[in-house]
């Protein structure tokens, strides 16, 4: 079994210089349009920038020790790590049972799958702006659903832990397609011989799953815990559209907070690049962490 | 051949490609965007709606007829991104030629000396200017944009809904202005009729619009700013006073919850929507909104307490100082402050000018002329001082921290004297 997760090595010829050729403009772009950015929001991290003249003044590690008595900067960082921790398992879990119904033989496979995969292809303004008509409190299509069948009417955009929610449910709503794609891609290579060998020692329904399919998606959960986690702590455009960031701060995650920072009134770009960088470290310390568990697991089965 | 900038431009290009369509019937510009040898072409960076973008384009016709050495090329952004694209254009030492910016936020571009001295022009006519809207683009004696129009708030009412409570005594003037207790009154009574999807009313405070409370501070005879306009004076009685009556609208249901000041609605879309009895909202809202209603409404004066008062809408176009253009922007600066210009673009949008000469005039308005001497008469409510107060330049910094502490009290419950401690501090801080 675990041979089946040590990807092959293929030998190259000596002489084969195609490589570099083929790596460049990959690592060209990444170069230019990520890693040098990145590069300058650390540096820009460090000063004040006049937002006019765009003169940059070294100010050290000032921009961090203001972060460090800021509440609503705390605010924000709870807020993106119950984002996190509320879509990253719910729309995991959402995505493979999704998965499991579209490997099985329900009718019109191909139809369900589009539907659930739609919203993915659809910018995150987008789903933004159609979350804004169906959560709008006075003239919403939900609020005219609850009165229709007689339910209360949430205040989804002035109760802080409502809109919190409205989020949420349109940040599930947009990734359940891509770890529905992903977690269907991996069952269906699923070797059905193992579920058939399982069958035959008498394994129930649930066993199976348990102990053939489960292990088996090992590196697409790794893929998309990683994946899920850094969307949801770079969550930026839905947020921004659905509910500015308000009522209050209740909605505020780093990725709204950094941008009315540096772009908003305040024009702090220094500022809002220092919160751009604890999300790159944040995300980073995750995906190591994930990355070595992952390993060591891996060793461990091997 | 299109020139690919314009195409990259995007949105911006869309206006640019309608202006020199527009242009062209003048026939005053080149082929296909390409300037003739000899013309300067200037960039104007600009918001506008259906209405102004019109006027606009009509405007910079009739300038180009006037003037054939120059072309101006508009790029329309959206409101909410004019700051970022102005600012990222200077930050790359690339501004445009001309662009328009709103009283609340030309402090911070007067303090940084960024913006074209207009001495000679818009400064040789200062005195045919209204004193304290001219003073909004003044900065040690020199005027750095032309004070092109100003907009201000009244009230808008649904004639259905004030027949259903039997509000009959409708304030037509100033001077019958109702009392802050009296239109708590009205607003009591509307909620008695207007159903569960229309509010008594909504205030036009958010989208970058929290400086508009101020209106009831100034009514309720508070500053914002000390005189010398280097600290907050808002911990006051007056200042408690106003957030305390301002807190009744979301406690007593006048407003609805998701209209508060850092909502992403706007109020004169929730009057079109039925969802308001009544709207205060700015003159320039009405070309989009009488475009849009389909039921009766009229217009009063803004209410009252100790003072009247409402707040400094609108907007100066200035120029960049540095740049090759910089004589042809002054030109077309002067253009736009010439009488019969202010006269046309005011007509023709629903704003109100700034010229004296105008002010004292009768504009024939084009869209619900019947409407507008309510928020001329209620234009004269504004004063230099409250104008200095809100034209201060870190002033677009604190209209977005009203924002955030406003919506504490009305959404958050934090009672009034917290409110304005909180708010004194904030203000102190943003002063610097």
């Amino acid at each position: 079994m675990s041979a089946l997760s040590v990807p092959g090595v293929r030998r190259r010829g000596r002489g084969d210089r195609s490589a570099p050729l083929f790596a460049g403009p990959v690592v060209l772009l990444a170069g230019l349009f990520l890693v040098l950015p990145m590069g300058l929001a650390l540096v820009f991290s460090l000063t004040e920038i006049a937002p006019l003249s765009g003169k940059v003044g070294w100010v050290g590690l000032t921009n961090f020790a203001t972060m460090a008595a800021d509440p609503t900067f705390f605010r924000s960082l709870l807020n993106t790590a119950l984002f996190a921790l509320v879509t990253v398992p719910g729309s995991m879990a959402i995505g493979l049972a999704l998965a499991l119904l579209m490997n099985s033989v329900l009718p019109a496979r191909p139809l369900f799958r589009t539907v659930v995969y739609l919203p993915l292809v659809i910018s995150g303004v987008a789903v933004g702006l159609i979350g804004s008509l169906l959560f709008n409190e006075t003239s919403g299509v939900l609020r005219a659903l609850a009165l229709t069948f007689g339910l209360p009417v949430v205040p989804w955009q002035s109760s802080g832990p409502a809109a919190f929610a409205s989020v949420v449910l349109i940040t599930l709503w947009i990734r359940v397609g891509f770890c529905m794609i992903i977690y269907l891609a991996a069952l269906q290579a699923v070797p059905p011989e193992l579920h058939e060998a399982a069958q035959v020692e008498g394994a129930s329904g649930w066993q199976r799953f348990r102990h053939v399919t489960l292990p088996l998606l090992g590196p697409a959960t790794f893929f998309l815990l990683i994946m899920s986690v850094i969307y949801s702590f770079n969550v930026f455009d839905t947020v921004f559209v659905l509910t500015g960031g308000g009522p209050g701060s209740a909605t505020e995650v780093l990725g709204t907070y950094a941008y009315d920072t540096a772009f908003g009134p305040a024009r702090d770009q220094g500022y809002g690049a220092a919160i751009g960088v604890v999300v790159f470290v944040l995300t980073m310390a995750f995906t190591l962490v994930q990355w070595r568990r992952s390993r060591a697991a891996r060793d461990g089965a091997l | 051949m299109i020139d690919r900038r314009r195409l990259l431009l995007g949105g911006a290009g869309l206006g640019a490609a309608a202006l020199s369509g527009c242009a062209g019937f003048t026939g005053q510009t080149g082929q296909d965007g390409e300037a003739p040898q000899g013309q300067t072409t200037l960039t104007f960076v600009n918001w506008s709606g259906d209405a102004e973008k019109a006027a606009f384009d009509a405007l910079i016709s009739r300038f180009e007829q006037a003037n054939p050495d120059i072309r101006v090329e508009t790029q329309t952004v959206p409101y909410a991104d004019i700051s970022t694209n102005i600012d990222s254009r200077f930050q790359a030492g690339d501004p445009p030629d001309l662009f328009r910016v709103s009283y609340i936020d030309i402090g911070l571009y007067t303090s940084q000396g960024v913006l074209l001295d207009l001495s000679e022009t818009i400064g040789a006519r200062s005195g045919d200017f209204v004193p304290g809207l001219y003073e909004a683009v003044v900065v040690d004696q020199v005027p750095y944009g032309v004070p092109h129009q100003i907009d201000t708030t009244a009230v808008l009412y649904r004639t259905d809904a004030f027949e259903a409570a039997g509000i009959t005594d409708v304030p037509t003037g100033l001077d019958q202005a109702w009392s802050w207790e009296e239109l708590a009154e009205v607003a009591d009574r509307l909620k008695g009729v207007t159903g569960s999807d229309q509010y008594p009313f909504v205030y036009n405070w958010q989208a970058a619009g929290a400086y508009r409370w101020l209106s009831w501070l100034f009514q309720a005879g508070g500053a914002l700013l000390t005189p010398g306009l280097d600290a907050a004076a808002i911990a006051s009685e007056e200042g408690r006073r106003a957030v305390q009556f301002t807190q009744r609208f979301f406690t007593e249901e006048w407003v609805a919850r998701n209209t508060s000041t850092k909502a992403t609605t706007y109020a004169s879309d929730e009057f079109v929507a039925g969802a308001a009895a009544m709207a205060f909202v700015g003159d320039f809202s009405l070309p989009t909104i009488d475009a849009g209603v389909d039921f009766e409404y009229g217009v009063l004066p803004m209410p009252r307490d100790v003072e009247s008062a409402s707040d400094l809408g609108g907007n100066a176009v200035v120029a960049a100082a540095e740049g090759p253009n910089t004589e042809a922007a002054a030109r077309f600066c002067a253009f736009i402050a010439e009488q019969e210009q202010m006269r046309t673009y005011c007509e023709a949008t629903g704003q109100l000018p700034t010229l004296t000469a105008l002010t004292e005039t009768e504009l024939a308005f084009e869209v619900r002329p019947d409407l507008m001497p309510t928020f001329v008469e209620q234009a004269t409510t504004l004063t230099a001082e409250q104008v200095r107060q809100v034209t201060v330049p870190a002033f677009g910094r604190i209209n977005a921290l009203l924002g955030d502490e406003l919506e504490q009290a009305f959404l958050g419950g934090r009672d009034a004297a917290a409110t304005v401690d909180a708010l004194a501090a904030a203000v102190d801080g943003a002063l610097g």
